[in-house]
This record gives C-alpha cells, structure tokens and sequence, in this order.
C-alpha cells in the first residue's frame, strides 16, 4: 500500500513543508526548512489530473472520453486548477 | 443516479450525444403539437390552439431555441470567454424535452376544451363572477396546472444545469445574467411569434 503524502497540518490545517529528506540507497539524512512543490499541494485527485492532461498531450477531447465526462465538464475542473495554482502561486 | 442524470446530463454526455437527443426531441415534439393543436409560442411558452398547421410548431422550436441559445450564449460569453455556442445549444434543446409532453394531456381536446368553456361563459365573466365548472372539471384542470408546473420546473433545472457546465457560473449575478437572457428570449420570440401568425 502506497502511503498518502499528507500536505496540511492536521492540528492548524495549514501547509506542510518537508523538514527531512532520505537516500533510500545509502541512508543519508538531510534537514532543512523546505516548502512543499505547487504541483505537490494539489489532492491526489488534481495531481492525477494533470498527469491525466500531460499524457494526453494537453487534449481535453481525449481526456473527456477517458473519464466518462463532457467537454465542458473537464474544461471546467481545468480552469478551477488553473485558478487554485495560480492563488497557490501567488502566496 | 438516474435522476441525476435526468436532471443533469449535460457532465456526462458529448455534445453530439446530446445533439442527436435534443434534434429527435424537437421532432417528436413538433409532431405531437401538430397532432394534438399545441403552439410553443413562447421560449417557456405552451398553449393550446384549435387550429394547428403542420409546420408551425416546428418554426415555433427552432425559433425558440435559436433564440434562447443565443440569448444564453451572450450571458454565457459574459460570463466566461471560452463558453461555446454548441453547448448552449445543446442545453437548451435538451432542456424543453418536458415541454413536449404537455401536448399529452390534449388528447382529444381534452384540456382545451374545458379552458374553452370557461372562456365562453361570457355572461359569467362579464359580471365579475367565476364561471360555472364542475368538479371533474376544476380537478382536472388543478391537476394538469400542477404536472404543468412540474415539468416547467424540470425545464429549469435542466436549463440552469447545461448552462452551469457550459460557462464554469459560480456566483449570483451569474444566475442573475441567466434569469435575464430567459426574460429576453421570451420577450423577443412572443412578440415574434405572436405577431407571425
């Protein structure tokens, strides 16, 4: 089982950042004050939507008919990430 | 499931799913007004007329829906550059599917001819007082006023709903900008059509 990458702070709900990284390899350590990727602050569920939209180079036709959706319908979740990266951008 | 998508198509289904839908519909429906002496003399407009040629109510929907569409689709722009005119046409030709049940319940003249006795008693009206009507007559007219409003109301919701998904609408002056295309649409194709017969 894949374990979720959690993004905000179950306490404040505010965002995480990455305060220790590991060598899987060699089992070297580092720490530091690192803030979370854009891409990374999206849910699993928009992350896999922009990969969705990256595999079929950027077509909404072809991603509409591999979800089940309308056109509009997944121009529209687009346009709302859009909005979400471009506020998460700006902080 | 089912009633979602009975209210709510337009997430699901392509442009040309709905199109195809929409178009035998308007067909369907056209031919039942024929039959059954209806005029859609309205964008959200349904009366009962004695006399029906065959090809009135069929200019009377495509009228319609090219008018409401494009009454939408300057609501739609303005709300959202990237809103198309294929899907607010498919919004709206999918969405006066229960309009076309409400020649149904003319079978035979059934309602217009009780609106009609109404109408003639002019003595009655004259006066100022309500006109005679039975009791069979006065609960079937409540009752077809009531799956009247129920189908209207479906229309709405299908209206509102293909409109949603066809401009990304969030917020009230969106719905506002909605409710005023309709009042538009129905202003411009009544005073059309009414003065084309």
């Amino acid at each position: 089982m894949k374990p979720k990458l959690p993004i905000h702070c179950p306490s404040c709900a505010e965002t995480l950042n990455v305060s220790q990284l590991t060598c899987s390899h060699c089992q070297t350590g580092i720490s530091g004050n690192y803030a979370l990727p854009v891409l990374l602050q999206l849910t699993e569920e928009e992350q896999q939507f922009i990969l969705a939209f990256f595999l079929s180079s950027g077509s909404l036709k072809e991603m509409a008919t591999q979800m089940g959706n309308s056109y509009p319908t997944v121009r529209n979740k687009l346009d709302d990430m859009i909005e979400k990266v471009k506020a998460l951008n700006a902080k | 499931m089912k009633i979602k998508l009975l209210l709510n198509p337009f997430e699901k289904y392509t442009e040309s799913q709905l199109l195809t839908v929409g178009s035998l519909a308007m067909f369907v429906g056209s031919v039942l007004a024929y039959v059954f002496g209806a005029r859609f003399d309205g964008a959200i407009d349904v009366h009962f007329s004695e006399y029906v040629r065959i090809y009135q109510p069929f200019f009377d929907n495509l009228f319609n829906i090219l008018c409401l569409s494009f009454a939408l689709w300057i609501a739609g722009k303005y709300i959202n550059d990237k809103t198309r005119m294929i899907d607010i046409l498919v919004t709206v030709m999918v969405a006066r599917v229960p309009f076309y049940f409400i020649p149904l319940f003319n079978i035979n003249n059934f309602i217009s001819d009780i609106t009609d006795s109404l109408l003639n008693n002019e003595a009655a009206l004259r006066a100022g007082s309500f006109p005679d009507i039975s009791m069979f007559d006065l609960a079937v007219l409540l009752v077809f006023a009531v799956i009247s409003i129920a189908f209207f109301l479906w229309f709405v919701i299908l209206l509102y709903s293909g409109f949603k998904t066809a401009t990304n609408s969030k917020t009230a002056t969106h719905k506002l900008y909605f409710a005023l295309a309709i009042v538009c649409a129905e202003i411009v194709t009544k005073i059309i059509l009414v003065y084309s017969r």
